[in-house]
């Protein structure tokens, strides 16, 4: 059984203006001694990205991130799939993390189909033995045929996406994070895409969703957790979620 | 509810580390690409690499040994040697401080073990070297080149080098993520170090009083422990113990560094 623990996580953002990035202005800071440590254009801005954030999801959790832009949707996935480790508080997780943040990540124009869901397998956490048996359900769920034999850069967007998603959805999820849900395609695959994708969502333990669109969270989730300013503002039930939301 | 165990920095490191080896076929792959990308849709493909070295030297051995008044059958040999050696080294530090801000899109979209990159980075500028060793080959032969047991101390100069280029490209990685102009700082420095270095020329032109300028040249001693096994001559004994020195140095402080820093790298990006 998947669970995930946070507890008071916090996420802080330095931001250097362009003077403190260079070597320079931290050069001439040391020669100048004091003289420039009163100019304010060194000092960094620190952005509270995530403020003190704790909550607990098990086994069964379909949860929605909802929030306005900024509030802090996309850093709280990106702690939940380890990318930023958070400046204070503790994650714990009991099962593996899918990230499925951006599914054409790692899918390069020159190689071919085939090598694509090969190194896009990889990156997903898959062995290549796991890879090689699922090669072919990739390729029929994909419809590409013999494509898959030739560079990606000969595909049209709508095939990419096809390839991408095929491969991006392979994988057999303990704790899926997802961003936004991408539209696949034609009508007629849309509607297989649609299928496979909630075939995904049902496999997996815990699912934390990030949208925009109510609808789609409002359909998969059955918690929700609402972001402002960095911070916890209600996590429970969808519908009281919402209503709290608008 | 149970207290959560924090892991240490040390320990979150040494994962880091032992994780990448393990993904050795990313890795592998990545630099793989990295190769076909650059030289894509060409007939000649990576030959390319061993081609435009294969110009270089031929071009330059001509006029250099004519300038430094060598004999062409040591001067071609030399020339080819060093300016292979140097190809490398030169290519591992300018590569260095990029390598995490070019991976961007991978670090912020799934979690990876930093030093994942640092390795594709690495093995992408060996991949070259391996494909530009095969210039030497018809000067070895045409020159009569000596081949002996020295030359197998190549592979032992190629581990160390190889050694340095995952430790000095993780720090110039991590710096060069914090302070954007490290690459341009390394860029300008690279032309005078290589002039600077014995590259071109031999260290046998340069006066007696003036050989300290060599001794003091850390670059001039990893090359001496590429060059010399390629021309069957043992590398000095002081090169090997400066690089060796440099090599424990190096491996040291980019541990230290990448212990402290590592979960830093995304957040600098």
């Amino acid at each position: 059984m998947a669970s995930v623990t946070l507890e008071s996580v916090s996420v802080d953002f330095p931001i250097y203006n362009l003077n403190a990035r260079s070597l320079k202005k931290q050069f001439i800071r040391l020669t100048t001694g004091g003289a420039l440590n009163s100019d304010e254009s060194h000092k960094c801005v620190v952005v509270k990205a995530l403020d003190n954030i704790s909550f607990h999801l098990e086994h069964g959790d379909r949860v929605g991130l909802i929030g306005h832009n900024g509030a802090g949707k996309s850093t709280l996935l990106r702690v939940l799939a380890q990318i930023y480790e958070p400046i204070a508080g503790y994650i714990h997780f009991d099962g593996k993390v899918s990230p499925l943040l951006d599914v054409m990540l790692g899918i390069n124009q020159e190689s071919t189909g085939y090598e694509n869901i090969i190194l896009r397998g990889l990156l997903l956490g898959l062995t290549r033995k796991e890879i090689l048996s699922k090669v072919n359900q990739i390729a029929e769920f994909t419809e590409l045929g013999d494509y898959l034999s030739m560079p990606v850069r000969t595909y049209s967007s709508g095939m990419q996406l096809r390839l991408a998603f095929g491969v991006a959805t392979s994988i057999n999820p303990e704790i899926l994070l997802l961003d936004e849900v991408v539209g696949i395609g034609d009508t007629a695959f849309m509607d297989k895409a649609e299928k496979r994708f909630h075939e995904l969502i049902a496999q997996s333990s815990i699912v934390v969703l990030a949208s925009h669109s109510n609808d789609v969270i409002k359909r998969i989730c059955n918690k929700v957790i609402l972001l402002e300013a960095g911070k916890v503002k209600y996590f429970g039930p969808a519908d009281k979620g919402f209503s709290l939301y608008q | 509810m149970n207290k959560i165990p924090e892991k240490t920095r040390l320990e979150l490191a040494l994962a880091d580390i032992k994780n990448s080896f393990c993904n050795w076929r990313i890795w592998l792959l990545l630099s793989w690409q990295d190769i076909r990308m650059r030289y894509r849709r060409s007939t000649l493909g990576p030959f390319w690499i061993t081609l435009s070295m294969a110009i270089t030297i031929y071009t330059m051995g001509l006029l250099y040994g004519h300038l430094f008044k060598m004999e062409l059958s040591t001067y071609y040999p030399y020339l080819a040697a060093s300016m292979l050696s140097w190809s490398l080294i030169a290519s591992l530090l300018t590569d260095g401080s990029g390598i995490f801000v070019e991976s961007e899109h991978f670090l912020k979209q799934m979690k990876l073990p930093y030093l994942t990159f640092i390795l594709r980075t690495v093995t992408r500028n060996f991949i070259i070297f391996f494909h530009n060793i095969f210039v030497i080959i018809p000067i070895v032969i045409f020159f009569h080149v000596k081949i002996n047991a020295f030359t197998l101390l190549f592979v032992v100069g190629l581990f160390i080098i190889w050694l340095n280029a995952v430790a000095y490209s993780t720090i110039l990685a991590i710096l060069g993520t914090r302070f954007r102009d490290i690459t341009q700082l390394i860029n300008s420095l690279i032309q005078v170090i290589f002039f600077l270095t014995p590259v071109m020329w031999s260290p046998s032109i340069l006066p007696e009083k003036y050989q300290y300028l060599i001794n003091i040249n850390p670059f001039a001693q990893f090359l001496a422990l590429l060059r010399n096994p390629l021309l069957g001559i043992s590398p000095p004994l002081y090169a090997i113990i400066v690089t060796l020195i440099i090599t424990l140095a190096g491996i040291l402080l980019s541990f230290l560094i990448f212990t402290r820093y590592r979960a830093r790298i995304t957040y600098w990006l």
